[in-house]
């Protein structure tokens, strides 16, 4: 898929403020140590202001089992709280040299705590989305999803 | 053992065809037609099952495994039986026509006690007998999908002859997967043929450009009034079919399993529709079904496919019945279903085997068949050689006709490694047979068939084993792909199949040393993407699979395949494990 078709898709989709970092589509390159390397831990540390995150039904995570192609992973999350105690929203991922993928910052004018965007994983790793709260206490939900060169018919 | 049609209708008015207990277990020489259709009606609905034809319109052998080997927690559970656990699971006699159609076990001599199997004029007469027992209006004829992929005639008309048999048959509905090789436009176009409703809850627009986008390809579901019953079915097709096939064939579609908008339909079809059963037709595979029915709830039947499973008895997992129809057409899966006040009450299942040569052949059918072949007889008909001992596809590592076609790749392309896809479908020939050109399309007949030869590196190989042997070995279904591991030439290695992802693989060699990780190694590939992945991609040699392995059968004439596989399994002592590992 070519950038500009692929922003035409986001667009279609009602959300989208503040997307912190877009996925990178162009081919996969050798693994290099980026200046903008962050691990997980720390992500999940940065966008929880240091306090962590809870596991929770309310956030609904909605990722492929098995990524179609590992470039770009639709990813959706679907919080279960009304617009006005949702702050923000944010994607990381478990094993990416960079491991924040996305912050969107909500307002209630957003109507919905809801997001959906396409990510890039270097490889097999869990998807986490994280829902920072207005009391300022963070949920999540994490679910694996496999990258593969293909199987077998 | 012959019968015609006057003689079947008499037998089975003589014994009350569809009133006798069922005789399990009979003598081979005992057993006639009327104990293959033998069945107790329950209610008023019929569903008769098919799943993973491949396209085979005339009755074939097919021998089911003798190696179905899976993680620790899956060992001995429906999915992953074969031979003697099979038989010991299901309670099957062996030497018993069943223990013929379902296990590999005695293979060669039951084959000639018992014929052929399958094939659509066989089939025909079978469903037309259900038909006319039941009351047309009361039956219906559902398809899991790999139909139209797998032989000569399917791959030379695109298609088109076999979705003539469906109409003929009288499939009602059908979901896909190998389907979708034959390229968009073509599915679109073949399904404008079709009688029936393509349906799929989970193929939808990927395209951003589209009005479309994020909407299903397919109708979701349909509903059939049956038996005075509203019928819902849901279409699942196979969730990874733009990984395990080419991309470009469904480019702006998307698949995936989509267990989130399965349950929306299961609801919707439920509280808004107010079906009174509601079914999933589902390419999704055996195992992964079983946990779609733990995941998803109040779906009554699963009728699954994909893994080509015999299912003789169906498995109830979290209120959801699932049942599997076996592949190449050597099955009819019927389903009886009683339904009153809007649920279901009882149900009875049979999977019925097309016994061939036990069956009157319906004569339209033999018209169809002669008619879609004859353009292509001269090709298809000609002998290449004759083989010494059983080619058959499927087992997990090895089997004797992909070693005969990973031959023919060394032979002809002149490589180091020959690599062929894990595919099940294909033939069975027995000790002594003809090779015919018809053969080998029927294990190399697919839309992409060139083979490719280039240079892999050999950590990239080691790499790639590993990643394809988490697909086939992972201890999560939702995470398998469904296929047996790739088959190689000019390999050998160890494999721990319950080692964690990337740790399976040891003692891997190549043409008996072992791999350098940095050296390159000239690969030839077909069926995959694994081209791609290599480079100094020989452009002059590449060439179709099928003229390759019949060019090479005929240079050699008579054909010896070893039976020894070139990989050594360390964690399980045989081919077909009970429960818990038991050998």
């Amino acid at each position: 898929m070519q950038r500009r078709s692929f922003l035409k898709g986001l667009g279609a989709i009602p959300v989208a403020l503040g997307v912190g970092s877009l996925p990178i589509l162009a081919k996969e390159k050798p693994k290099l140590k980026s200046k903008n390397a962050m691990p997980f831990k720390k992500a999940l540390e940065i966008v929880t202001n240091g306090k962590g995150a809870k596991q929770s039904a309310k956030v609904k995570l909605i990722v492929p089992e098995i990524a179609e192609n590992g470039a770009v992973v639709p990813v959706k999350v679907n919080v279960d709280e009304p617009i006005e105690n949702v702050k923000s929203i944010h994607i990381l991922t478990t094993k990416n040299s960079n491991a924040r993928c996305a912050d969107v910052f909500l307002s209630p004018r957003n109507g919905k705590a809801y997001f959906a965007t396409r990510i890039k994983l270097g490889g097999t790793q869990e998807v986490v989305a994280v829902a920072v709260l207005k009391n300022g206490s963070a949920i999540m939900a994490k679910k694996p999803v496999k990258v593969t060169i293909g199987g077998c018919g | 053992m012959q019968i015609d049609r006057r003689d079947f209708l008499h037998i089975a008015a003589a014994l009350g065809l569809f009133g006798v207990s069922a005789k399990a277990n009979k003598r081979a020489d005992e057993i006639k037609a009327d104990d293959i259709l033998d069945f107790n009606p329950v209610g008023k609905v019929t569903l008769l099952h098919i799943c993973d034809m491949h396209a085979h319109l005339k009755p074939l052998y097919w021998r089911e495994p003798s190696t179905l080997l899976s993680a620790k927690n899956l060992v001995g559970t429906p999915g992953f039986l074969c031979g003697k656990a099979f038989l010991d699971f299901y309670g099957i006699k062996p030497g018993s026509l069943e223990a013929y159609f379902d296990t590999y076990l005695n293979f060669e001599e039951l084959a000639k006690k018992f014929g052929k199997m399958g094939g659509i004029a066989h089939m025909k007469t079978i469903i037309d007998e259900i038909r006319r027992d039941r009351g047309k209006d009361n039956v219906l004829l559902l398809d899991s999908g790999d139909t139209w992929q797998g032989t000569a005639v399917a791959l030379k008309t695109k298609g088109e002859a076999i979705v003539d048999a469906q109409n003929y048959l009288g499939v009602d509905v059908m979901v896909g997967h190998w389907e979708f090789t034959y390229g968009k436009e073509r599915v679109l176009d073949l399904i404008g043929k079709l009688n029936a409703d393509f349906i799929s809850q989970n193929v939808v627009d990927n395209d951003p450009f589209s009005d479309n986008f994020e909407e299903t390809v397919f109708e979701p579901y349909t509903i059939k009034e049956v038996g005075g019953a509203k019928i819902g079915i849901i279409g699942q097709s196979f969730p990874f079919t733009s990984t395990a096939n080419p991309k470009r064939f469904t480019e702006g579609w998307s698949f995936g399993l989509r267990l989130d908008s399965l349950q929306g339909y299961v609801d919707e079809l439920r509280k808004e529709k107010k079906v009174d059963c509601v079914v999933l037709l589902s390419h999704d595979g055996f195992s992964v079904d079983q946990e779609v029915a733990r995941k998803v709830h109040g779906i009554d039947f699963i009728l699954s496919g994909h893994t080509h499973d015999p299912g003789p008895r169906p498995i109830t997992i979290n209120g959801t019945t699932i049942i599997i129809a076996g592949s190449h057409g050597k099955f009819i899966g019927r389903l009886d279903i009683d339904i009153q006040k809007g649920r279901v009450k009882n149900f009875a299942y049979k999977l019925i085997p097309v016994a061939s040569s036990l069956i009157h052949a319906d004569k339209k059918g033999v018209e169809l068949v002669n008619r879609w072949y004859k353009p292509y007889e001269k090709e298809l008909n000609q002998k290449l050689g004759t083989t010494k001992g059983t080619l058959y596809k499927r087992d997990t590592f090895y089997s004797t006709f992909d070693a005969l076609i990973g031959e023919a790749i060394r032979d002809t392309m002149d490589c180091e490694i020959a690599f062929t896809p894990g595919y099940r479908w294909g033939t069975t020939l027995l000790p002594g047979d003809d090779i015919v050109m018809d053969n080998i399309y029927e294990m190399t007949a697919i839309t992409y068939p060139d083979v490719y030869t280039f240079e892999l590196q050999g950590a990239k190989i080691a790499a790639l084993l590993e990643d394809i042997a988490d697909n086939v070995f992972n201890a999560n279904p939702l995470y398998q792909q469904g296929g047996d591991m790739s088959r190689l030439t000019g390999v050998s290695y160890d494999i721990k199949i319950n080692a964690p992802t990337g740790k399976r693989i040891s003692n891997l060699k190549i043409n008996g040393k072992a791999i350098d990780p940095k050296r390159n190694y000239v690969v030839s590939a077909w069926g995959g993407n694994l081209q791609n992945a290599g480079k100094n991609l020989r452009e002059t040699k590449i060439m179709p699979v099928y003229e390759v392995v019949s060019k090479y059968v005929k240079r050699k004439g008579t054909i010896d395949i070893s039976n020894r596989s070139n990989v050594n399994v360390l964690d399980v002592a045989c081919g077909c494990p009970k429960k818990g590992g038991v050998c």
